[in-house]
């Protein structure tokens, strides 16, 4: 870090590079900046190169929104309405024998196999009185079973799950987008300003949310993992990372809006290429020990909390890569569109 | 940010750590001292204030029991659909109290008054739907001679309503009959309902009269009273047809009609006695082929009254209590993983001021639980990941500042300013990404569903407390402890280079 030492660095901290291991293994040294008193900074060039960091993205939302498309999701009981039953037998009973006896309750049941040496059985909605037979006509068939938990979700419940996280993402995606209007007017530029703000972090939002949904439309339908199951604890990921995804674009975007007043003569670009820098540290730091929290209740959580954990890991790797790479880039995208000053 | 150092927020801080201490710690004390159980409601144990108790409530999910969404239909015409749902609710609990369920919770929702939620502990689903969906409102028919009649207690007669059902019963008590052999339910009417028994009694016998015990015509159809469980006009509407007739007189079956759909034909017979003599007075007995589970069962639904509406289950969770405390140790476990990562890599990577957050985190960790106990909130699997996501938020305050320390140390500012303009210039960025955070809280907790909203709640209690730990506790403890100059050395900094005051 020596070579920071001759910066010019007085008021603003605009003007340090990242200290960031990574950021400088990859690290391209940037032309000088004409101006002669500008700081020297060692970087690497995120706004120049954003069109492969786009395409990065779209690798993988891709193929998301196409399985999405032609698959749709594995859907949990929360959506696809039923009784199901996480049961244990003491007789040990093969999968197959199970399979066997709920399809000879001809009741369209289907057996999965969890990981604790348990089952889920599925049906179509019960009412109370053939619940108690169907569990009664179980262990007829296969002998003493426990039942850790029934659930069942009719169809209207269901309904309203699906509506109720449609209306949730676009009431926050909303009201997102107007705080960070509200918030960012005052930049060059005012409200429009605010707007192009407000719509990058959207854009970065979003790019998490199909990243988050395509890979668990792919594992669910393409791999038939019952981890890519999605149910009301998914609706809880999805939020959690829109909260977290504008968290960490909000951190960059509040470093540019600093910039920007204090270092008056770089151009738009630089201006986000040094925020970015300067920001890279603090989100990756933040989003690997949130990795580390997450990775620790994946491992440890048990069975019911492993989806949770896998979507929110997903979701915040994506919401930090989108924070970097996508968001500001995104903005210098649309300032050029879009030209203020 | 000289307003966050003074005196007054300091002791304020203060207060709210000797607090938490106090909510944490006392119960367990107290708990241990007396031998009791370490977790749950134990009843009267302080710390208790005018029956407010402090202590985790734990979520069906957590402590096993049985929730059901129940929608409301049939909505009595002319009466204020608030004052149903207040009606049925009230009646709910009565009949869940019979259970001996400890706090049930029943509550009211739907945008339009149409949902009822019930949460049980320790109830199993078929029980809970037995007991709040019995239907018990007693029904009294007399019979009138129809000859198309050919099934049914009495063969060529059809009965009638007679205006006297159970809501003219004021209470009903289970009881073995004087012979020592069954079981009976008394009961008692109400004054209108006496007035309506005496004549409805009075009329029977003066239909065939006679000693009922020596003369064989006393003993016509029409001097029987019988007693039904929910019989309706649609019932008696349908009493031509000799198939229905024979379900619907098939003695009452609880698990039935806790269950029915609009198809269904449940058996709702209970007893066709013959009237002896007219009953003035207001008092009568009920007896039948009665057990004392059903007669108990029987009198506990009279007395409850009848529910305005019908109950229709949407969705019914059962959660067995061995899979609840799994879930507990488990998320225990991972969270205190988490937490012990999380301080590990913070002292490692950020030295002195890492050490300092931590101990900001624990301060965070002990207030956001107090909060839990004292609001109550309470807690579901749910709602622990919540709680564990708003330490990831509380961390990244702290990263914000502490990065931003290292900036304004290595661009030559001392160490108190550096931490001064850190806090300041972190602050923007903290909040309104806080901001964003709550604003999705509140839009989840006020639509989403109840699992759902108990995350919210968590996060949101989380994330305020956050920013009073990073942002006030990280900020004093680090001017206190930086002010001395033993710690300012660039190792134990985690910085580049430290300069000289």
């Amino acid at each position: 870090m020596s070579e920071l030492s001759d910066v010019e660095a007085e008021e603003q901290g605009a003007d340090v590079a990242s200290a960031d291991g990574k950021a400088k293994a990859e690290a391209v040294a940037e032309p000088e900046p004409t101006a002669v008193r500008e700081p020297r900074v060692r970087k690497l060039n995120v706004v120049g190169r954003r069109n492969l960091f786009f395409a990065l993205s779209l690798l993988i939302i891709i193929p998301g929104i196409f399985s999405m498309w032609r698959n749709g999701f594995l859907l949990g009981i929360d959506f696809a309405g039923g009784t199901e039953f996480t049961v244990s037998f003491a007789n040990h009973p093969t999968t197959a024998q199970i399979q066997g006896a709920v399809d000879g309750q001809n009741l369209n049941g289907s057996v999965i196999e969890t990981s604790g040496g348990g089952y889920i059985i599925r049906y179509p909605p019960l009412n109370a009185a053939s619940q108690t037979s169907v569990e009664n006509d179980l262990q007829n068939r296969l002998g003493p079973m426990n039942v850790q938990q029934i659930l069942e979700v009719g169809g209207t419940i269901a309904g309203e799950t699906i509506e109720f996280s449609l209306l949730a993402v676009g009431l926050a995606s909303a009201a997102i987008l107007a705080l960070l209007a509200i918030r960012f007017r005052n930049v060059p530029g005012g409200w429009r300003a605010g707007f192009q703000f407000g719509g990058s972090a959207l854009l970065a939002l979003l790019h998490d949310v199909f990243v988050l949904a395509g890979i668990f439309s792919i594992l669910g339908k393409v791999f038939d993992l019952r981890i890519g199951e999605i149910d009301a604890f998914f609706v809880t990921a999805v939020l959690t990372v829109v909260g977290f995804s504008v968290h960490d674009t909000i951190v960059v975007f509040d470093r540019i809006r600093e910039n920007l007043r204090v270092s008056q003569r770089l151009s738009f670009e630089q201006v986000v290429n040094l925020s970015i820098m300067q920001t890279a540290a603090r989100s990756i730091i933040t989003s690997f020990t949130v990795v580390l929290v997450l990775g620790a209740i994946f491992i440890a959580g048990g069975e019911t909390l492993r989806g949770l954990s896998l979507a929110l890991l997903i979701g915040i790797v994506s919401g930090t890569y989108s924070s970097i790479f996508n968001a500001a880039p995104l903005l210098v995208v649309w300032r050029r569109l879009q030209p203020l000053r | 940010m000289q307003l966050v150092l003074s005196w007054p927020i300091r002791l304020a801080v203060l207060a709210i750590l000797l607090f938490s201490l106090f909510v944490d710690g006392a119960g367990y004390v107290y708990r241990i001292a007396n031998h009791l159980p370490l977790t749950g409601n134990v009843q009267g144990l302080p710390p208790s204030f005018g029956g407010w108790q402090l202590y985790f409530h734990r979520g069906l999910d957590l402590a096993g029991g049985t929730h059901i969404d129940y929608e409301l239909t049939n909505f009595p015409a002319g009466q204020s659909r608030p004052e149903v749902q207040q009606r049925t609710i009230a009646v709910i609990n009565k009949r869940v109290n019979a259970l001996g369920v400890s706090e049930p919770e029943i509550r009211g929702a739907g945008s339009n008054y149409d949902r009822i939620t019930v949460d049980l502990a320790g109830v199993n689903a078929a029980q809970a739907q037995k007991t709040i969906g019995a239907v018990s409102k007693l029904v009294y028919t007399k019979w009138v001679k129809d000859d198309k009649v050919t099934n049914g207690p009495e063969p060529g007669y059809k009965p009638a309503l007679t205006g006297l059902t159970g809501d003219d019963i004021s209470s009903a008590t289970a009881t073995i009959d004087p012979t020592g052999t069954s079981w009976v339910v008394n009961i008692t009417f109400t004054s209108s309902g006496a007035t309506k028994f005496d004549q409805l009694t009075r009329d029977n016998v003066a239909a065939c009269p006679g000693d009922t015990a020596t003369s064989q015509t006393a003993n016509c159809p029409q001097r029987h009273l019988a007693i039904w469980l929910d019989l309706t006009q649609k019932d008696l509407d349908s009493w031509e047809d000799s198939s229905y007739v024979a379900k619907v007189s098939s003695p009452y079956d609880s698990a039935c009609l806790a269950a029915q759909t609009p198809d269904t034909v449940c058996g709702k017979f209970l007893t066709d006695p013959i009237t002896r003599e007219e009953i003035a007075g207001g008092q009568a007995q009920i007896s039948g082929s009665f057990t004392q589970q059903s007669a108990n069962d029987l009198a506990t639904g009279i007395n409850s009254g009848s529910l305005p509406v019908d109950l229709v289950a949407l969705d019914v969770t059962q959660v067995s209590a061995t899979l609840g405390a799994q879930s507990v140790k488990l998320s225990l476990a991972a969270g205190l993983l988490g937490l012990a990562i999380v301080v590990l890599f913070m002292i490692v990577y950020y030295r002195i001021p890492g050490l300092l957050a931590s101990l900001a985190l624990l301060f965070y960790a002990g207030a956001v639980l107090a909060v839990f106990k004292v609001v109550p909130v309470t807690l579901t699997l749910a709602g622990i990941t919540g709680f564990i996501l708003s330490v990831g938020m509380a961390v990244d305050a702290n990263v914000l500042i502490f990065e931003r320390f290292k900036e304004e140390v290595r661009a030559g500012r001392t160490i108190t300013a550096a931490v001064d303009a850190a806090v300041r210039r972190a602050w923007p960025a903290i909040r309104d990404s806080n901001t964003s955070t709550l604003i999705t809280c509140v839009i989840l907790g006020f639509i989403g569903p109840s699992a759902v909203q108990g995350f919210a709640k968590t996060l949101a209690i989380g994330v305020v407390f956050s920013l009073i730990s990073s942002i006030i506790v990280t900020h004093n403890l680090l001017a206190i402890v930086l002010a001395s100059g033993s710690f300012r050395r660039q190792t134990l900094l985690g910085v580049d280079r430290v300069r000289a005051v």
